[in-house]
């Protein structure tokens, strides 16, 4: 069937709208409804990648009009793979991440249920969309439901970062939309591949010259950059353990996606890295981001928010790969896009594990955590091994990549970020496995003084998907050579 | 920081003035703006889709994929203002009035109520009696509102107008219906559960249209492919299926309108509107 690239967007956003007429009629069937939309989505993602594999590039037209008429979806093995992570991720969590919703956000969980299926729906839709415009609208669609999702966590502090979010995150977007225009104005197209073509050999021009400054500043602020992040931390920290355990693997990962997809198939290579030469201004930027998400990492107290800090940090990993300019560097940063969804993923299964459970996550309530909860702890310490990048785990070969590319564009201080985050990474993680390991929760009698303070190992089903995601960053780790040849190295050429 | 902002806010403008200093003139017929694509809408549009209104077909058919993902994000709207304010908690005081004397009964017990029917009535904290003459002007004037929204979202391939247009004109007249009489009333006219009802199948009718092309063999939201089911010339068929998703887009709106206002005006609690 030659609708699978539709099915993957449309299967979750009607099973979402379903949901929410069910909550008015049959409650319970809500869930159910939902989850068999991620998962037929995230079935046509594999589909479509194994096709994109076999048989090079999809091109599905909506509503049958050829571009750049009506509006195209263009998947290539970049996109596919993405499709791929996102739905899988998507599916994922919300089998693991029920129970805990039903805990936090209570009797409007089966309404919320429908607001994440939107959430997913926009993510894919960015990802798969060759089309400038339609690209705005998901990422609105993407932008109003985390800014809902994170005001339903915590009560006192979830709607203060979410109003600070939708703050910025309305100015990322109107940066990217204003940048659309002036692209428009330019060239009358609004498809991709389209546009492309009519900027080609206008290098000088003042318009387009704009409208990249627009589009890449619009999404750096949407992926929270460095000087730009401040949003982030609070945000993801707040909100349900649902809503940050699927956010923080994807939303920057997809931002970080649309700017290589505007870097390699909109402005072109050579605009940026010979024209513009923009390399070294970014670089300089990204590695000054990869030490400051580490910095700022070390002065939590929190758990969860050391982690967004660590998010902010692989962010600069990212970028400074993929504006490198050289493939080592581009391969680096699009396998670390995957291997960091999965990382982020596994540590936020669990961490939401612990959440469940012992509710505050500051460093120290978790003593003696090993203990108790050995099966989460384990996943979480696997995940952390491929945080700081050790052999055998996913994490390393991403990290090999980008210090092999910025060797060979001669960035040694993006080299030298890179292992300075990673020991930082190092130092973050030990310091909590110190804690949750040698010091014994019993020994704390304030604890013990609140009640019968018993803390048992997570749901069966929050644990086996939080041990098999761990597990899969060491076969990740192990198949990299495949998923680089495979995928990213034919991409690129 | 002021300083900083404020350079930084000059930098901005300093930058878009920039870019526009290579933009062709104002309404230039030469523009890649008006030459590119746009020809293509202004000469083909009746001839694909028999819609003489072309901005409609291009919102609805050409690109419109981009437009279910806008009622997508008024749906989503909707719903977390729902999500976000609807409070369930019973209000701790009530106001009661007898009806017969128009007497006002404050309970401040929580647990006792009254029956509510034809004795006594649920009454607002700051109630004051509807004016005579805005109840009046407002009782005759809503139907007609309603009809003209009608008219314009049916009307929306024929002249300006359309799904948004019309759904928004028809919240506005359920809105003032709570305006000039009271919250309750129209929540007794519309229970939140049709209105919740209505704004996700609203979007679930433009969705579902396109799910149906693709079980007619065509691609996601080809109106094209729907000619068997539908009566009449198939030529006329794009712009069917145009008017099946503006009453989706319609409905849809005019539901969240409703939903928007009554969680903000009541605070999420239903009971006492502006």
């Amino acid at each position: 069937m030659e609708n699978y690239p539709a099915l993957i967007v449309v299967a979750p956003f009607i099973t979402g709208l379903l949901a929410g007429l069910f909550v008015w009629i049959e409650k319970r069937l809500s869930y159910p409804i939902v989850l068999t939309g991620l998962f037929v989505s995230a079935l046509s993602a594999i589909q479509v990648l194994i096709r994109v594999i076999g048989s090079g590039p999809i091109q599905y037209k909506l509503g049958g009009w050829s571009p750049p008429i009506g509006i195209e979806y263009r998947i290539d093995l970049l996109n596919a793979m993405v499709l791929c992570l996102v739905s899988g991720v998507a599916f994922l969590n919300l089998i693991a991440s029920y129970k805990s919703a039903l805990k936090e956000i209570g009797d409007r969980a089966s309404s919320y249920f429908t607001v994440y299926n939107l959430f997913i729906t926009g993510l894919l839709g960015v990802t798969i969309t060759g089309d400038l415009f339609n690209l705005y609208v998901l990422i609105e669609i993407t932008s109003l439901t985390s800014y809902a999702q994170v005001a339903m966590g915590d009560r006192d502090r979830g709607p203060l970062a979410s109003l600070n979010y939708i703050f910025i995150g309305v100015i990322g977007a109107s940066f990217y939309l204003l940048g659309v225009g002036y692209l428009y104005m330019y060239t009358g197209s609004l498809n991709m591949a389209d546009v492309a073509v009519l900027i080609k050999g206008s290098q000088g021009s003042s318009t387009v010259l704009t409208a990249f400054i627009l589009c890449i500043l619009g999404i750096w602020i949407k992926m929270a950059l460095f000087p730009f992040h401040v949003w982030l931390p609070n945000a993801y920290t707040y909100s349900p353990v649902i809503f940050s355990r699927v956010v923080a693997p994807l939303m920057t990962k997809v931002m970080v996606y649309i700017m290589i997809r505007l870097m390699i198939t909109v402005f072109g290579y050579d605009y940026i890295f010979n024209t513009l030469h923009l390399s070294e201004a970014v670089v300089w930027l990204a590695t000054i981001a990869v030490l400051a998400g580490g910095v700022m990492a070390l002065a939590q107290k929190n758990l969860k928010k050391m982690l967004t800090y660590i998010i902010v940090s692989e962010i600069g990993y990212m970028v400074g790969g993929a504006w490198m300019g050289n493939q080592l560097g581009m391969t680096g940063a699009i396998l670390h896009i995957f291997n960091d969804a999965l990382m982020t993923f596994a540590l936020f299964l669990a961490v939401g594990n612990m959440v469940y459970r012992i509710e505050k996550v500051d460093i120290t309530d978790l003593k003696g955590l090993f203990g108790k909860m050995p099966w989460t702890m384990g996943g979480f310490v696997l995940a952390a091994f491929s945080i700081i990048g050790v052999p055998p785990t996913c994490g390393f070969f991403s990290k090999w990549y980008l210090i092999l590319g910025a060797l060979e564009k001669g960035a040694y201080h993006f080299a030298a970020a890179l292992i300075v985050s990673s020991l930082i990474c190092a130092v973050l993680f030990f310091k909590v496995f110190e804690i949750c390991f040698f010091e014994s929760g019993s020994h704390g009698h304030e604890h013990s003084s609140h009640g019968p303070a018993v803390i048992e190992e997570a749901p069966v089903s929050m644990l086996v998907i939080s041990g098999l995601v761990s597990l899969s960053l060491i076969v990740a780790g192990c198949y990299s050579g495949t998923i680089v040849n495979t995928i990213i190295l034919p991409f690129l050429k | 920081m002021r300083v900083i902002a404020f350079i930084i806010v000059c930098l901005t403008g300093a930058l878009l003035l920039y870019g526009t200093t290579e933009f062709p003139d104002w309404g230039d017929p030469k523009s890649p703006a008006s030459l590119h694509v746009s020809n293509y809408y202004i000469e083909k549009t009746y001839e694909d889709t028999h819609a003489p209104n072309f901005v409609t077909a291009v919102v609805t058919d050409y690109r419109g994929f981009d437009t279910m993902f806008e009622t997508a994000v008024i749906f989503t709207a909707g719903l977390g203002c729902f999500l976000l304010l609807r409070d369930f908690r019973e209000k701790k005081e009530h106001y009661y009035q007898h009806i017969p004397t128009g007497v006002i009964l404050h309970l401040k017990d929580e647990k006792k109520s009254l029956p509510v029917g034809k004795e006594f009535g649920y009454m607002d904290k700051e109630w004051v009696p509807p004016d005579l003459i805005n109840k009046t002007v407002c009782r005759i004037l809503i139907p007609f509102i309603q009809i003209y929204a009608l008219y314009v979202v049916a009307h929306g391939d024929y002249s300006p107008g359309g799904g948004f247009q019309g759904g928004v004109i028809f919240g506005s007249s359920l809105i003032l219906l709570a305006i000039s009489y009271d919250l309750k009333t129209l929540v007794k006219r519309i229970k939140e559960r049709l209105l919740g009802i209505f704004a996700a199948l609203g979007v679930l009718i433009y969705a579902g249209t396109g799910v149906l092309c693709l079980f007619m063999g065509g691609n996601f939201l080809d109106y094209g492919k729907l000619a068997p089911l539908l009566p009449g010339h198939s030529d006329h068929i794009r712009a069917y299926g145009m008017l099946v998703v503006e009453i989706g887009v319609g409905i849809a709106v005019m539901a969240v309108m409703t939903i928007i206002y009554i969680n903000i005006v009541s605070e999420g609690r239903h009971d006492e509107g502006l």
